[in-house]
């Protein structure tokens, strides 16, 4: 089953915010990312990776002050089929990731879902999230 | 360490939302509510619960009419300790769950960093997994 393995937080300020979550809940820094599209900081929990990003492009047409949880992201084992899986459903694609040696650790693909809701898919997982677990027939070998 | 272990979206139409993406991701139904706050569904991908919910109440001062992603949840050791913790960081207490026995769901809420809400809980919620270690704890108890 695929998992939820990303949150995305737009803020103002993603040193301060990713400072609070670090002393709050003792969540770790594992990237900075400096792209195109946002800046900010990466956390994890272990299991998920929560960014803190300042973003440079209005991706939900909310506006560019728009402050608040932006965007989650679901680890596939193969995303071209779920990209035909999300079109068959009526999802909307958005973007491709377009930077080289940026296809592990970040998203691969961009869709809106029902709503304008913002997602990612990816198959290489994000920095700091755990993988997919193991099929049962990789876990008996 | 304490877990992201759920994850609100606001939406008009909770049933036709919460279908795609149990659809698109095999995601399970794991309850429905309509409560005091919210009426909606809980999804799962066995790790975190996915609640998709048309909310009540504007909890995040972004108007009735907003729909996107609206909060997150952290699953915790003990809900006192991280309640004072997040408020000596200077994050501020929104409100309780009104029903203390009740479990499965937040039990405080409070604001972080540029107003983002998210939920604490000790308990977790229903259909996602407990922090690791927890199982060990009570079986040798």
């Amino acid at each position: 089953m695929p998992k939820l393995r990303h949150i995305a937080i737009a803020a103002e300020d993603p040193e301060a915010m990713a400072e609070f979550y670090k002393k709050a809940f003792d969540f770790k820094e594992v990237g900075r990312p400096n792209g195109h599209l946002a800046d900010g900081v990466f956390l994890s929990d272990g299991t998920l990776n929560m960014a803190i990003l300042k973003f440079k492009t209005d991706q939900l047409g909310k506006g560019m002050d728009y402050r608040g949880l932006h965007h989650f992201g679901v680890l596939v084992e193969d995303v071209e089929d779920f990209t035909k899986k999300l079109d068959s459903l009526g999802a909307k694609h958005y973007i491709d990731q377009g930077h080289d040696g940026h296809q592990a650790g970040y998203f691969e693909k961009k869709f809106f879902g029902p709503e304008g809701v913002l997602f990612d898919i990816a198959e290489h997982g994000w920095a700091g999230a755990e993988p997919l677990p193991a099929p049962l027939k990789d876990a008996a070998e | 360490m304490a877990k992201l272990r759920h994850l609100a979206i606001a939406c008009k139409d909770p049933d036709a939302m919460a279908d795609f993406y149990c659809k698109a991701f095999d995601f399970k139904l794991v309850s429905s509510n309509d409560g005091t706050l919210a009426y909606g569904h809980h999804i799962s991908d066995g790790t975190i619960d996915l609640a998709i919910l048309r909310f009540k109440s504007d909890q995040i001062g972004k108007g009735m009419d907003y729909t996107g992603l609206h909060h997150f949840g952290v699953l915790v050791e003990n809900i006192d300790e991280a309640q004072k913790a997040v408020e000596a960081l200077g994050g501020t207490h929104y409100m309780d769950q009104e029903n203390p026995d009740r479990t499965g769901g937040f039990e405080v809420k409070l604001y972080g960093p540029e107003g983002v809400l998210f939920d604490v809980a000790e308990h977790p919620w229903t259909g996602s997994e407990a922090l690791p270690g927890a199982e060990i704890k009570e079986a040798a108890e």
